[in-house]
Parts: C-alpha cells; structure tokens; sequence
C-alpha cells in the first residue's frame, strides 16, 4: 500500500492537484447552473407565488409583507440576484413553513438525514462486500444462488416498499423494533453535541438512550441499504469471479503466497474498484432514497424537510435544499474519484502522466 | 531416483460440450540437474502437464481422472494441501508464457516479490527471515536476471515495464526462492523476436548456476537445441518420443516428430514443406489407439485399437509407435 | 431499375429477419429473461384489456361500498377490498395501466430529443455546441431525478399529466450522456469521415452512419428505464404527487394501505408486490437483451 507521504510529496508535484482543482471548478459551474434551473422552477409557479405559500387563510397585508420581502414583484433575474447576494452572506431566505431562517433549519436536520446515511453505508458496505467476495469465491454455491435472488429482488424493490414491509415484519408483527423517530416520546434527548443522537448520548453518559436510539437507527438504515447491498454486492461478486480467473492469481498459487493473503490483498484489491466507481452515482440514490424513508418513519432529518417545503411550495428552502443536495453529490463524487486513484495504480499513473 | 516422474497421467476438463480428454497417459521423467526440454503444438497438452504438476488446475472443470506424479518418490497428486504449498514454496517453481498476464497490474514488482519471500519462509536455510534480508534478496534477484537499477523497478507497477523486463522480473520471482525444479512454459514466446534470445541466454546463466532442474517448454526447435539435454515430444496428450536432444533431432523416429522436423523452414534445403496434413484431434471425440494414426501415412490396423507404449529404437531412445514393437 | 430496388429491399428484410432470429436464439438461452418477457406480455396485456378481464372494473375509479370495506383476500375478492370498498385485484390491474402508460410517454417524450442532442453533441465534440450541451445536461444530472421531479411535480398542479411531463423533462440527459460517449467516440471513425468527404448532409451522418451504431444501449437502457420510472412513480404518487384518488395508481394504493397494517395487509402488499413483479420482469428484460448484444470474446 501507499505510504501517505510519499503520495503526497506524488502529488504535489504533479497533475493530481491540478485534477481535483479542475473539478472543483468545474462543480462549482455545475452547482451555479443547478441553482438557476431550481430558481426558475421555484418561481415559475402558475398563479400568485405568495399565496401558494403562505395558504389561503393570508390575508392581503401578510401577502404583501411576503412579496416585498422575496421581491416577487420584480423580475426574474433581479429576484436571482437578491438571492445570490443573499447566499454569499449566508443567508438563504427564511422559510414561509417554520418560520425561521432556512439556515437554521438545514443545521438542524441535516445531521439527523447525515447519521442515517452514515449508519446505511456502513451497513451496505459490510454486508454488500461480504456477500458479493463469498458469492463471488463460492461461486455456484447455495449461498451464491440465495445471494443471486436477493440481488434481483433488492434491486426491484422500491425503497419505500421495503421501508413498509420491514416496518410490517420488525415493528408490527414482531415488536423487535421501533418504526417512529429517532428517539420515543418518553425519552429526552441528550444535549446536542455532534446532532448524532447516538454519538451526542454516548458523549453525555445516556448509555440506555444511546442503545434505543440505535435501534430506532436501524430499520430506517437497512431499508435505505438493501439496494446497495444488492448491486454492490453483485457487481463485487462478478469482480471477483472474473479476477478469479486471471493468470496472475494463479502464479500467486505458483510462488506459494498465503491463501489469506491472496484472496484479501491481491484478489480484493482489483475487484473493489468497479464497485467503488459505482459508489458515487448509488450515493445519488440513496440520498433520494431517504426522502421515502424517512417519510415512512417519520425521522425528522433533512429529507423530510425536503419534502415538507416542497409539498408546500417553500420556495426559500426549496431552492436550498436542492443546491445542498447537489453540493452534497458534487463532493462525494469527487471524494470516489480519488479513492479510485488512490486504490487503482494505472488510473493514478494516467492521472499522473506516467 | 529422479527428480520428478510422471505416470500415466489421465487429466481432462468438463465442459458445456462434454468431457475433454486432454492427458491420455503422460509420462515424463526429469532427472537431478538435468535439462529436460518438452516440445508440441499449441493445444497438446503441455500446459496442463505443468498445471497438473503445480496442482494449480482450476479443479471445477479439470479432473485427474488416474496417474502419478512421483517427486522425490512422494506423490504429488496424493498430497495434503500443506504439503503442496510447501513443495510450491521450497522445491518447484515455474515461469509461464504471458509476462503481462502472470503480474498482478495493482501492486508494484517489490511487493509482489517481498509477499513471495515472506510465505517462503527462507528457502531451504529454514529460519524466518527479516525485512532487510528480504528487501536483499529481492534486490540480488533482480540483479541476478541483468536488470540495471533494480532498486526503481522495485517502485515500478508491472505496466510500466517492457515485455522483457517484466518477464525478468518473473524469472527474478521464480527463482528467488533455492528451488530444485523450474517449470518453464514457453517463456520467451510472447516477448519480442529480439529480446528472447537475450532472455533465454540469462536463464540458461541463471539455471546453470543454481543447478536447478528444468523443464522448459517450447515449440521452438532453436530453444531445444541450445538449452536443453533431453527432449520429449508430446501430441495431442501423450508422448510419443524421448531422447537426448542431440540424437532426436538427428535421427526422429515417430512419424509424427518425422513430420514436425520436415515442417522446419531451414535456410539451405527444400524450402518450405506442406506440413503435416490433418488437424490435431477434438479431444471430445479423441481417436481411438494411437491419437495420431488418422494423419499417419504409416497407419497400421492395431494403431487403432491401443495407444502404444515406448519401445526402445535405440540407446536411450524411445518412440510409443507400432512401428518399432519388435 | 425498380426491380433492382424491390429486390435489395427484399433482401435487406430478409437479412433483418435473420437477425432478429440470431437475437432471439441468443436471447432464449437466458431462461430468466424469458421468464420476464413473458411476464410483461401477461402484464401488458392485462393492463390493455383491463376493462374487459377484471371482475369489478367499475370499481377502478370512483367507487364506495362501505359494507365491503376491508374484506380479506376471497373468491370473489382475490386481492381483498380496500377501506372504502374497492376490489384490490381490479385496481391494481388497472395500477398496471397507468404505470405502463408512464413509462412509455416519458420515455417517448424523453428519449427522442436526449438521443438526438448526444447526436450533436459528439459530432461537434470539441466545440462550444457540446460545451453548451453537455453542460446543461451536468446541470440537470447534478441531483438525483427524485429530487427534481418532486420539485416540478409540486410546484404544478398534481396529476397525471404533469408527473409525466416532469419526469419526462428530466430523462433526456441520461441519454445525452450515453449517446455522446458512443457518438464522439465514432466521430474520428473512418466511415464518418467518408461520409464527410462525399458531401452528406449532417442529417445524415447523424442518423445514417451514427445513430445505428448506438441502438444497441439506447435499447437496453429504455428496457431497464421502464423499471426505473415505474419505479419513480410510484415513488411519487406514494407520496401523494402524482395521480390523484380516484384513479388507481399502485404507489398510492400502498400509501394508503400502510395506513391500515397490520390488520388488512392486504391492501398494501398486493400492489407493492405487483410494483416489485413489473421492475423484475423489466430489469430481467433488460439484462437478457445487455447479453445478446454484448460481443462475444473471441
């Protein structure tokens, strides 16, 4: 493996900065021509914006008061400038649903959506891999059959299909997990450290609190893993048959290399790579996917949020929401890019330049 | 005792189609120190012969279906797994044809090589080794094969070497380890016209040096010629002749070796020769007896009915044809 | 002469039908992707005589039976009856239509003008006409389609039309994208430049000489694509944007059905089940028709 040092004295000198800046660049022209579209789409409401937002029971003066204040009543370009101007200060409008500013509402739900997201990952990732490297070594086993079926069936299944039947199975019919929020009712939250419930109660000594809120974690997290764990799964399961298969696995036999040593450095390290490259564009997926959950499980995270503003024609929050997601996949796009050229030399020494 | 001995080896892969009866009764001796040299056309089986001995065959499809394989009087084919990986370790070693293929493209040339001395565990001195001592031995394998800068090919991953030089580094893995027996398939048949005779010299050096055993195998009569002391002479899964080199290249006795020196272009002579009419055979439906009788213009009707053994034509020359029972 | 053309046109079709026989042996010997294709047949079929095979078809739309409310799965019920009355197994028939019907208009509305831009785009790859095109398409790409269709979806009216026309406007890019890869790859091909030299018409470089060899993924990915917008509208009629109530829409069906689990369970797993069964059989589709294209290595 690489040493930290020397990739990055690599690195320094050569065209991998050069690379990421230039993505970075290219992002941020991305993210300025996202902000136009969903601008455009917020303001291009048929009828009266105000009065789509703040419901018919405002009255003339509070819409007007609205009007002003987001400067409907001018035109397109000049309410976009308002905003931009806005954003470089910080401030991205206040939310005509709860009443505060969005900033203050991304803050809050934003890391409830983070720590699921988090926890589905790890579970995707562990699960997946080790499903698709025994599918994969043990190939036309059973397990390879079961683990073929629970593919196809994964990758079928709508997220909030699955949200309600593990709710139905787990919740209902089992009593093993909760289905509702992140905490019950009943119980006090710790004092907010990192907005991770889990973290923030371990921090605070609430052992008891922390276990509950990892299982209310759970069933929101799987349901949002299943089809990560499918695709992913497979496409590693297929990597590693084909890599199986290659001279150089052979002669690692030859020269008498370690079994272990063979399957879990020379065999895995070629077979992540595609599913790695994937990653990026399932990250897309699952932050979609998450609006359905956590509607399903009413977890009071950012996608729900999401959805609330959009339900009610929130035009500020609407417009944040959308740029915060399309940050949030420029950026993890990006990060999948270096991992790919951390992990696969010949992408690295393309990058490079030899 | 020699080194390695080969009997009547059955080996033969499942497919789709049906079974492929690839080995039909191989026997192959190589002696301590000696040089022993197996020549064929493509498809004939050498490679699995290899495979076999190495136990490397992918074992879903392929099958051993009956033989021996006797090194150092233990049965190969009979061994525990632990004691196959220590053999790997410690006494046989092999190169393979496709230098590009046998590197591992996502790990530079000194990991590969490290990884290969660690699990070896120091050869035959016994004793762990450390990683100073490792990093030694990488650097004089390297050496030894006549790569210059051995310490920067180390960094290199295997796309960034030529041809020759990662075949240099597959002869640095091979023998890095103090192994009694090279395996060699055709280890300069992928490589530039003009490299291979560079390549093939430093392995004699090399082999000669370490008095390892080899088996090279080759369908180049110029590699025959000049390295190796015995020759055997395979088709279509069994050998048909064996001899010092010398005396069977001068006088081949088994139709079907006759045909394959008539087929070498020489400079002074006939010209070009037609070859020898016929295609290898489907070892689906492999020809009864003998497998080379439908080609041969000296077919006789017990050809058909049992594959021949070796008869002796002469002094340590042997020839599995009917032609020579008496 | 018109012999001459009705017989290189007689042959030119003789030679499409060996072709398609060819895919079709290679097609079939994937007995799951068979499996799906016949699966979607039964399904499409169904949806299209779903007047005419259901046993309550009336009860597809506006309907209250408030004295069969919540039976369960029966002879005469086979899927149940959901809370207000209606014959599930009609309704999901029905369902079926309507998914059906979504994926083929947003896919006909959306596939057209993505190929034929990609088209463009690759041909002046280099130039400030890809610059512009694929740029724009970065844009659209640079959230998940959820996220936009939500945000058209509830900014207009909810209904079935505007769902279609949404995700319609978001699905032209993807097929930029995959049109441009193959397009600007093609562009330095021999056989364009020919075609340059003798004087075509862009128009026909364009679909002439390029567009045949980018069918074979455009046809994949519009199989798969199927799946993947029934699969978005249910999503979004699940959460209540979409087609409104009355009209069956089976991502309605299971919001409203989850609202009574556990007891009448039925009412929620029959259409999330024929949501599953539809993007099976599409996704198996799709990936038999991947292996038949996919060139056979030597």
């Amino acid at each position: 493996m690489l040493s930290p040092s020397r990739v990055l004295e690599g690195a320094v000198k050569d065209t991998m900065l050069k690379y990421i800046g230039l993505r970075l660049v290219q992002s941020v022209f991305v993210l300025f021509g996202l902000s136009i579209l969903i601008f455009f789409i917020a303001r291009v409401v048929p009828g009266d914006p105000a009065r789509a937002m703040m419901g018919y029971l405002a009255t003339q003066d509070q819409l007007q008061a609205v009007r002003v204040e987001m400067h409907l009543d001018k035109s397109f370009p000049v309410q976009y400038y308002y905003w931009l101007r806005g954003l470089l200060h910080g401030d991205l409008g206040r939310s005509a649903y709860t009443k505060r500013p969005v900033v203050t509402d991304l803050a809050q739900y934003i890391p409830a959506t983070l720590e699921l997201i988090l926890f589905a990952t790890l579970i995707s990732v562990v699960l997946g891999q080790a499903m698709g490297i025994l599918a994969g070594y043990f190939r036309n086993s059973w397990f390879d059959g079961v683990s073929r079926l629970v593919s196809y069936l994964g990758i079928a299944t709508p997220s909030f299909v699955i949200a309600i039947l593990l709710m139905f199975f787990f919740s209902q019919v089992l009593h093993l997990a909760p289905s509702v929020g992140r905490i019950p009712i009943m119980m006090t939250a710790p004092p907010t450290v990192t907005g991770f419930m889990v973290l923030d109660s371990l921090l605070a000594g609430q052992f008891s609190t922390a276990l509950v809120a990892l299982t209310h974690l759970v069933l929101p997290a799987f349901s949002l893993a299943v089809i990560h764990i499918a695709q992913e799964g497979r496409i590693t399961r297929s990597s590693i048959v084909e890599n199986l298969g290659k001279d150089y696995i052979t002669m690692h036999r030859v020269h008498g290399i370690r079994t272990s040593r063979i399957v879990f450095k020379y065999l895995l390290r070629p077979s992540i790579i595609p599913t790695v490259t994937v990653m990026g564009l399932d990250f897309a997926f699952l932050m979609s996917n998450a609006f359905l959950v956590e509607l399903v499980f009413m977890w009071p995270g950012f996608a729900r949020y999401a959805l609330t503003t959009m339900l009610n024609k929130d035009l500020n929050a609407m417009v944040a929401v959308v740029l915060v997601i399309g940050l949030t996949f420029a950026v993890v796009n990006l990060l999948v890019d270096i991992l790919i050229t951390f992990l696969d030399p010949t992408v690295r020494i393309q990058r490079r330049g030899g | 005792m020699a080194l390695l001995e080969a009997k009547d080896l059955h080996v033969g892969y499942r497919t789709f189609e049906g079974y492929l009866h690839v080995l039909n009764g191989v026997k192959i001796e190589v002696d301590e120190g000696e040089r022993v040299g197996l020549v064929g056309e493509t498809g004939c089986g050498k490679t699995t012969t290899v495979k076999t001995i190495l136990r490397v065959l992918p074992m879903p499809p392929a099958q051993v279906q009956g033989g021996e394989i006797l090194y150092r009087g233990e049965d190969v084919l009979r061994m525990s797994a632990r004691a196959v990986r220590d053999l790997r370790r410690r006494e046989i070693t092999a190169i393979f044809q496709d230098p590009l293929q046998a590197l591992n493209p996502m790990f530079t040339v000194g990991t590969q090589l490290r990884d290969i001395l660690k699990d070896s565990m120091g050869g035959r001195d016994g004793g762990r080794l450390t990683k100073r001592d490792i990093e030694k031995r990488c650097i004089v394998a390297l050496q030894e094969t006549g790569m210059p800068d051995p310490e920067r090919i180390m960094t290199n991953y295997p796309s960034q070497l030529s041809g020759g030089m990662r075949q240099r580094v597959c002869i640095a893995e091979a023998l890095s380890r103090e192994a009694r027996l090279l395996l060699a398939d055709e280890p300069t048949t992928n490589l530039d016209v003009t490299i291979q005779d560079q390549i093939l010299r430093k392995l004699d050096e090399l082999v000669d040096e370490k008095g390892t055993s080899v088996l090279m195998i080759t369908h180049s009569m110029g590699v025959v010629r000049d390295l190796t002391q015995r020759l055997y002479v395979m088709y279509a899964g069994s050998m048909v002749e064996t001899a010092r080199t010398k005396e069977l290249l001068a006088r081949p006795r088994h139709p079907y070796t006759q045909g394959l020196m008539k087929s070498v272009p020489r400079l002074t002579g006939e010209g070009i020769s037609e070859g020898i009419p016929g295609r290898i055979p489907n070892y689906l439906e492999p020809p009864s007896g003998c497998r080379f009788h439908p080609r041969c213009e000296h077919v006789m009707p017990v050809c058909k009915e049992a594959i021949p053994p070796f008869y002796a034509v002469d002094e340590d020359h042997f020839a599995a044809c009917y032609l020579y029972r008496s | 002469m018109r012999q001459e053309r009705k017989a290189d046109f007689l042959a030119s079709l003789a030679q499409r039908r060996r072709t398609l026989a060819k895919g079709w042996y290679k097609y079939s010997r994937n007995p799951l992707s068979v499996l799906g294709l016949v699966v979607l047949v039964l399904i499409g079929l169904a949806a299209a005589l779903a007047p005419h095979i259901t046993p309550y078809p009336a009860q597809a739309g506006a309907y209250t039976d408030f004295q069969n409310a919540g039976k369960p799965p029966s002879f005469e019920h086979f899927f149940g009856t959901d809370r207000i009355g209606r014959d599930v197994f009609t309704r999901v028939v029905f369902g079926y239509r309507f998914s059906l019907l979504l994926g083929i208009v947003v896919l006909g509305l959306g596939v057209a003008p993505g190929v034929v831009l990609g088209l463009i785009a690759g041909y002046h790859r280099g130039t400030w006409v890809e610059a512009v095109i694929m740029r724009t398409t970065d844009v659209f790409l640079a959230v998940p389609p959820l996220v936009l269709a939500l945000a058209i979806t509830a900014m207009l009216t909810p209904n079935l039309l505007n769902e279609m026309f949404a995700i319609a406007l978001l699905w032209w890019p993807w097929y930029c994208r995959l049109v441009f890869a193959v397009s600007s790859s093609l562009r330095s091909q021999f056989f364009v430049r020919e075609a340059e030299l003798s004087g075509a018409s862009e128009a026909h470089i364009l679909f002439r000489e390029m567009l045949p060899n980018c069918l074979a993924p455009i046809l994949t990915k519009m199989t798969l694509d199927m799946g993947i917008v029934i699969l978005l509208g249910a999503s979004l009629s699940f959460i209540g944007l979409g087609a409104q109530p009355p009209t069956p829409c089976l991502g309605t069906m299971v919001a409203d059905g989850a609202k009574r689990l556990p007891g009448e369970w039925w009412g929620t797993i029959f259409p999330a089940l024929a949501i599953v069964i539809v993007i099976l059989a599409f996704n198996l589709v799709g990936d038999g028709l991947r292996d038949v294209f996919a060139v056979e290595e030597v």
